[in-house]
């Protein structure tokens, strides 16, 4: 039985309560229908296909754990696996950091904070295939923007193939990627600060804090739950992304720069489903944890 | 001298070093603000320049800014490598997506925070699963599922599976704004002759019209920006979207910078405009319900 919100300001109870419940139901109805269709059922029908020898056009039969124990012998798979928590730990705390570095000096009463603010949002409002796109001109040997400003600003006289030479591969996708989502860190830390009230900078000036302490002891706590949630947020998104990698070197030179969606995307191409499934459902446990802990959180700020 | 006046003089000595302090401080904010306000618009700045460029600007002798300036990189674009196809039907697909998401996501969303009904926790645990499930989990699936339906190749089939991102991105936001409306006006308005459907069409949703806005401009730009599902489910080049066709210039032709920053030109400017002016509500949404970057 459906009873109408009883907090204050609650409408009352009427008559045909059971009518109320099936209203609440059917406007509910094609969004959880829809999810469960294209959400919930391609997630359990990819896992199921992970434990099959699936390829194009054949169904395939249940072979166990066949495919994660070859993946677990793949080089390619390891270092994508590798390659996709460097990602994510060296791209995500760079964000986490010029994020935070920036929201701090904009949060700062400095005349013109409003034009940095626009400014430094850019990015994110850039799409990402675009955002990669440029960057992936931005890095050429010829025709590319990098190495002629440090030509032209003396630093590095020699043309540097910055995307084609293994050392230098995942630091540009890293930089790239952190270009393209250090924005959502900025703003997001920058509304939390904002939230932050004031009598408790107060109040610690008062006590005789310096600006160190105050940082750590106010600022640090005020923004704590906002931090955490940023960053799981970020860190599924950077760990499932494709189109920085894809589009900068589609994983290379050789496995450099592989990640494992792309890898499973590669996979796809070769028509083996089964495997292409297992490399992205390697990742689930993780990924289920990193999305429970999110959730939780998530909801905890709701009612 | 008294003792007031030295610890009056020792005290303004006192301001005027703090004050030199905050000035120091704020010019290396500014420094930092300015260095990093530069990094930014480099990208962007190269990203236009560069689709103004003629060839040999880019290739031969390589300047950092276009000195003969020409259109023709967006004429190559549009008429050679029929862009215009590629962004009408990213435009069918995001607005299709945009419409039919924002619709039924009003819908569950006023459920959700008027009601109580007992699955309406697991509901809402449901969506927000479903907000965080990553894309490349499900696009192999999601791509035979397609198959299975005939829809794969198909704008129709594009429009479907986008859903998979945009209903629970806007149901979740949807959310946030419904709750911030007072019920006392839906009470009014029904006591007023409304029924309580009147009522969320008449007082809810335009009392949230610039959430409404916020979230069709998301899950606009989050269809007009989706790469990998398009790139597994369209096969011909007559239903290729803006970044499918783009991703294609890039793995077809040799050296296409001058148009394809022609395309990223024409792919962006139009969002970063519309975020630049509409960005206050944008933040406002953005942080209510933490959007994919």
């Amino acid at each position: 039985m459906a009873e109408i919100t009883q907090s204050p300001g609650a409408l009352p109870a009427r008559r045909g309560v059971s009518r109320l419940t099936l209203f609440a139901y059917l406007l509910v109805a094609p969004v959880v229908l829809l999810i469960v269709g294209l959400v919930a059922y391609p997630f359990l029908f990819a896992i199921w296909i992970s434990f099959t020898d699936q390829v194009v056009g054949n169904v395939g039969k249940w072979i166990g754990l066949a495919n994660f124990i070859y993946l677990s012998k793949n080089s390619t798979f390891v270092s994508s696996i590798w390659n996709t928590i460097t990602m994510v730990l060296v791209s995500d705390g760079l964000k986490l950091c010029i994020g935070l570095g920036l929201a701090l000096l904009v949060h700062q009463h400095l005349p013109g904070r409003g034009l940095f603010r626009s400014f430094l949002m850019l990015p994110w409002a850039m799409p990402a295939f675009v955002a990669f796109l440029t960057w992936r001109v931005l890095y050429q040997p010829i025709g590319g923007g990098i190495n002629l400003i440090l030509t032209a600003t003396g630093i590095h006289s020699g043309v540097i193939d910055w995307l084609g030479q293994r050392s230098t591969a995942m630091p540009a996708v890293i930089f790239a990627t952190v270009w393209r989502g250090f924005p959502f860190w900025f703003v997001s830390f920058l509304a939390a600060l904002q939230a932050v009230p004031k009598e408790l900078y107060e109040a610690a000036r008062v006590d005789g804090a310096t600006a160190w302490q105050q940082f750590w002891t106010v600022t640090i706590p005020g923004i704590r739950q906002v931090i955490i949630v940023t960053t799981l947020l970020s860190s599924i998104w950077t760990a499932n992304g494709f189109e920085n990698v894809w589009l900068l070197t589609q994983g290379g030179p050789s496995d450099a720069t592989m990640v494992f969606p792309v890898l499973a995307y590669f996979g796809m191409q070769t028509q083996r489903l089964g495997e292409a499934a297992a490399v992205s459902v390697y990742t689930l446990p993780v990924l289920i944890v990193l999305v429970l802990i999110a959730t939780t959180l998530m909801l905890r700020d709701e009612d | 001298m008294t003792a007031e006046a030295i610890t009056a003089r020792s005290a303004s000595r006192d301001i005027s070093r703090a004050s030199r302090r905050v000035l120091t401080g704020r010019i290396l904010s500014y420094v930092a603000l300015v260095l990093a306000v530069l990094l930014v618009l480099f990208p962007i700045y190269w990203m236009v320049a560069t689709s103004l460029k003629v060839p040999k600007e880019i290739f031969r002798q390589p300047s950092l800014i276009p000195i003969a300036p020409t259109l023709n990189n967006y004429v190559t674009l549009l008429f050679e490598k029929d862009f215009l196809v590629a962004v009408k039907n990213s435009l069918i697909v995001a607005t299709t997506v945009t419409v039919i998401s924002v619709l039924i996501s009003s819908f569950a969303a006023y459920s959700m925070v008027r009601f109580r009904y007992r699955f309406r926790g697991l509901i809402g645990r449901l969506i927000l699963f479903a907000y965080l499930t990553p894309t490349s989990l499900l696009f192999i699936p999601l791509s035979i599922v397609m198959a299975q339906l005939r829809l794969g190749n198909s704008l129709f089939g594009l429009i479907l599976v986008y859903l998979t991102f945009s209903l629970p991105l806007s149901t979740w936001l949807l959310q946030g704004y419904f709750r911030s409306v007072p019920r006392e006006l839906e009470e009014q308005g029904m006591v007023d002759g409304l029924t309580r459907f009147g009522a969320l069409l008449r007082i809810v949703l335009p009392l949230s019209a610039p959430g409404l806005a916020a979230v069709a401009i998301f899950t606009f730009t989050g269809a007009w920006n989706e790469l990998l599902l398009a790139l597994v489910l369209i096969t011909s080049d007559s239903q290729r979207t803006a970044p499918l066709a783009l991703n294609y210039l890039i793995t077809s032709d040799v050296l296409p910078w001058g148009p394809l920053m022609a395309g990223a030109v024409l792919s962006s400017v139009p969002l970063m405009i519309l975020y630049f002016v509409a960005q206050r509500f944008m933040v406002a949404g953005m942080t209510a319900g933490s959007v994919k970057g």
